[in-house]
């Protein structure tokens, strides 16, 4: 069964390509006269094993499809979603402020603060014992709010290094995301203060609410620094609650 | 024309007379294309020693735009791919083709200009990447100016395979034809569609990632594999004069390739912004894969089980054999990374680099040195120089990428694993990953060594220097040994 | 198989096939989207890019960023994106609407992208890490972008857009880094980045 070229009429088809040439079987070059003829095929049977193997595997790829396609539709982007709205189950336990704002911390503040904390030295203020985190040295808990909700600019010392950045606002993100961001900060890395409440955040954000500019030192020092006493918080014991005082407005004439 | 014989011609005479005229009617094409792949291939490597150093050492060369990581890199695949894989698969092809129709190559002109654009066209697009003009979609970085001269040439070089293959001598039509036909015919669509839908009228962004892994995957799926697949299937079973194992293997190999491998495109985009059901078709495309792969595989093993050791004298088969079990292996661990359960891990790391080299150079690329050890004597009517130039060749070359592949699957894997573990900073995955990219880094160094050896071997042939050698060139030949039986 | 047609035509039609999934689909689905308008808010999702934006796409795309960054939040459940901060929310195709090109990527040598000007609003930042990238994030191995920034003479007075540097990058005295054009316009496309809208085919997840 196997085909046999030479069996084959010849056509003329090498007029084409030479004319007058005389070509000298002897010249021809040695690696072809040593060649053995062209590959032919051999027709050994496909075994019985692969062909079932690769029956299940069109059985496999069926049900695969079947079952992670969701439903074929172009807006189902998730092979295993089934819907964001919270099916059956035992309801979810409150997420740990903490765990969540890490991730937050991790997500927002890590590019110039550091996952250590320490900042980068003459660049970016450490928070590892800074006093601004912990509420000390005439710094209050309602300034590092303000900080987080419009920023920071200007020379300043923190632990008694000076640093002249732009701290971004970050007043987008929510009262309860500021929150659990600072509870994160001033109980890591050693620092070890209460924690921040969204309902503490969310009267700061209220009262400076007029505020366009980024704070400055100078602004903030204006400010009477207020210590939140532990508010109520999920996992810390019960305290008394003294709410701030109410902060004056901040000045927030254009140049000042 | 007459030929002059001083004896009655037997056929086989004949039929070696025949091949004389067809190698010779190919010579200046090939020599065009392989010539340009040497060239390019040592302009690709260069550029990915730069990117390998950048990597480990950001600040080297980094005052200049135009060396930046992010253009070298693509200047590399863009060379490597289109400057070297793509010429050699093509000068290889067209050799294969002329031999398998058993009719002198025609229309060399057609193939002439299509050399001519295909270098200018990669001339420019390395110029434009360096320069800053480069489109930054994978595969696709050639700015509108030099992908379009590509296309020309894949234009023209697709004409002339179909009247080549129409014209061909009436006959049985061999495996490696189909995959060569397919190939030419693929090719052109791919890059023609990809190139009108990214870079010349780009569509919405939402659909972009879609069409470009679809190109990207078929440009290794529906180009460089089935080229390389033809060249083994022609040369395994023409050097031991064993025919193939099977001829139904190689149908439902073939038919399997075409369809399966055209729907893997979106694993490289698991997890990503598309439809579910899409990827999840490409995953089941991929685990499909096996079908061809093992396939290829048992008919390229058992064609040459039995006759191992012939893999110890013949440099063509030797990289073929090499190559082929290579397109298995990085077939199969492609088929693997496509589980999204193990694609969560791999996505985005050193590890995919990895799998590419496995495929594109241990794969693609030592079919291409295997073929042009074959090939070439033919075409140019000279023995390989030295048998010592091909050893050093083949083992740097070898040991070079095994080092590269186990450096980055292993960089690869603990960057993933790491990078899955949210507590783990994104930092730390870097870290992991250094001391292997360093390894990369000394493959290269071996990689770069075998190809100016084999730049230095091309060149001696074809300027025909040494001695005018009686035999085949073999490993040990240098040596004076002389194997019995196995001629190729 | 012996004949030309049976091959060219099984050939084609294979091709075809991939060809309508994988070209023509995404085309209809996902390359035709309008934005969404959010009736509460009014906020059009996704936003149109600044023309300095767009322009910064080329920047990005001339200087090859996609090659070690990604600028995708993969779903849930297919690695850790989300839990990093990367992303409020997986990103979906609508997302990519008014990106030409898109930079999907598919290296992680340096962090996704899809969501930086949330996570760092700050120009400043941008510009000293594209400038020196190891003076804002130590450990860093991304090459500088310095010969997007000129060292030019100060004339008068400190240019507004002179870039705060610390030594050994800070120029000599009486010297300041000013960011080119394409510095500009790739800091102000970095800063476009941000898909952490809801879309009604992917609102946020659950915490």
């Amino acid at each position: 069964m196997i085909d046999d070229p030479h069996q084959e009429p010849r056509p003329d088809t090498f007029e084409a390509n030479r004319e007058g040439d005389e070509l000298n079987v002897r010249d021809v070059h040695g690696a072809i006269l040593r060649e053995k003829d062209d590959p032919r095929d051999g027709y050994e049977p496909i075994p019985l094993w692969l062909v079932s193997f690769f029956m299940a595997l069109v059985f496999w790829g069926g049900a695969y499809l079947a079952f992670n396609s969701g439903g074929f539709e172009s807006t189902v982007f998730n092979p295993a979603q089934v819907s964001w709205a919270g099916g059956g189950g035992a309801p979810k336990a409150p997420p740990d402020p903490k765990v969540v704002g890490k991730r937050l911390f991790t997500a927002n503040c890590v590019a110039c603060h550091q996952a250590t904390g320490l900042g980068v030295a003459g660049q970016f203020p450490p928070l590892v014992g800074s006093e601004w985190v912990l509420g000390e040295d005439g710094h209050g808990d309602n300034h590092l709010v303000q900080i987080l909700l419009h920023g920071l600019q200007g020379p300043v010392k923190v632990k008694g290094a000076p640093y002249n950045g732009a701290m971004p606002a970050w007043k987008q993100l929510k009262d309860d995301q500021i929150a659990s961001i600072l509870t994160y900060i001033r109980s890591e890395w050693g620092n070890n203060d209460p924690p921040i409440t969204a309902d503490q955040v969310a009267k700061i954000r209220e009262e400076t609410v007029a505020q366009t500019e980024p704070n400055t030192q100078t602004l903030l020092q204006a400010i009477p620094p207020v210590q939140f006493e532990a508010a109520v918080a999920p996992a810390a014991p019960a305290k008394d609650n003294a709410p701030p005082p109410a902060a004056p407005a901040p000045a927030t004439a254009p140049g000042a | 024309m007459s030929m002059t014989f001083d004896h009655p011609v037997t056929t086989p005479e004949l039929d070696k007379a025949e091949r004389a005229l067809i190698d010779e009617s190919t010579r200046i094409p090939v020599l065009l294309f392989y010539g340009s792949a040497v060239f390019w291939l040592l302009i690709g490597t260069l550029f990915a020693l730069l990117a390998s150093f950048k990597m480990n050492a950001p600040h080297f060369l980094d005052q200049w735009g135009w060396l930046t990581f992010g253009r070298v890199r693509p200047a590399h695949l863009n060379a490597v791919a289109y400057g070297w894989a793509s010429p050699a698969g093509i000068g290889t092809a067209l050799w294969l083709m002329a031999r398998l129709c058993r009719v002198p190559l025609r229309n060399s002109g057609l193939l002439i200009c299509a050399a001519i654009f295909w270098n200018i066209g990669i001339l420019l697009g390395i110029f434009g990447i360096l320069s800053g003009d480069g489109r930054s979609i994978e595969w696709l970085e050639f700015p509108n100016y030099a992908s379009f001269m590509l296309f020309v040439a894949f234009g023209l070089i697709a004409v002339w395979a179909v009247i080549m293959f129409r014209f061909r001598r009436p006959g049985h039509v061999y495996v490696s034809q189909w995959y060569l036909l397919a190939a030419f015919l693929w090719f052109p669509w791919l890059y023609s569609t990809a190139n009108i839908l990214l870079n010349f009228e780009p569509i919405q962004g939402g659909a972009q990632g879609a069409v470009n892994w679809w190109y990207g995957h078929n440009a290794l799926g529906l180009w460089f594999t089935p080229i390389g697949l033809a060249a083994a299937y022609y040369l395994i079973p023409k050097v031991l004069g064993r025919p193939i194992h099977s001829y139904y293997l190689s149908i439902l190999g073939f038919w399997s390739l075409a369809l399966f491998y055209s729907w893997n495109g979106m694993h490289h985009l698991i997890g990503g912004p598309f439809p579910a059901w899409l990827v999840s078709a490409s995953v089941v495309a991929s685990m499909m894969m096996f079908i061809p792969v093992i396939t290829t595989a048992i008919n390229h093993h058992m064609t040459v089980r039995g006759n191992f050791h012939a893999l110890k004298w013949s440099p063509t088969l030797r990289f073929t054999v090499f190559g082929a079990m290579c397109y298995t292996l990085s077939s199969v661990q492609g088929i693997f990374m496509a589980i999204p359960s193990l694609n969560k891990v791999t996505h985005f790391t050193h590890y995919t680099v990895g799998h590419a080299h496995l495929g594109l150079y241990a794969f693609f690329t030592m079919i291409m040195f295997g073929s042009m050890y074959y090939i070439l004597p033919r075409v140019v009517g000279w023995e390989w120089p030295s048998a010592r130039l091909i050893r050093w060749h083949f083992w740097l070359s070898a040991i070079g990428i095994g080092v590269m592949v186990i450096a980055l699957t292993i960089g690869g894997l603990l960057q993933g694993l790491a990078l899955l573990d949210p507590g783990v900073t994104f930092m730390a995955s870097l870290d992991y990953a250094k001391p292997w990219l360093l390894l990369r880094s000394g493959s290269g160094i071996l990689l770069t060594g075998a190809h100016i050896v084999f730049a230095v071997s091309f060149t001696l042939l074809v300027l025909k220097t040494g001695k005018r050698r009686e035999g085949p060139t073999l490993f040990g030949t240098d040596q004076g040994e002389q194997p019995e039986a196995l001629i190729p | 198989m012996n004949r030309m047609p049976v091959i060219v035509i099984g050939v084609f039609l294979t091709f075809l096939s991939s060809w309508i999934g994988l070209v023509a689909y995404p085309y209809f689905a996902l390359g035709r989207f309008t934005p969404f308008t959010a009736e509460d808010t009014g906020d059009i999702n996704p936003p149109p890019l600044s023309g300095l934006a767009v322009m910064g796409q080329r920047a990005y795309a001339s200087s090859g960023c996609v090659y070690c960054h990604s600028q995708q939040v993969r779903q849930v459940g297919y690695g850790s994106d989300l839990e990093r901060g990367w992303g409020s929310r997986p990103t979906v195709a609508r997302d990519y609407m008014r990106q030409n090109p898109v930079f999907l990527g598919t290296m992680r040598t340096g962090p996704d992208l899809a969501n930086i000007g949330a996570r760092q609003p700050s120009s400043m930042w941008h510009h000293q890490h594209l400038y020196q990238p190891t003076v804002v994030s130590p450990g860093s191995i991304m090459p500088s972008f310095r010969y997007l920034y000129r060292t030019q003479k100060i004339e008068g007075q400190r240019s507004a857009n002179a870039i705060d540097l610390l030594p050994p990058d800070a120029p000599a005295d009486g010297y300041e880094v000013v960011p080119t054009y394409e510095a500009e316009a790739l800091v102000a496309y970095l800063l476009s980045l941000n898909r952490n809208y809801p879309l009604p085919e992917a609102p946020e997840p659950p915490q």
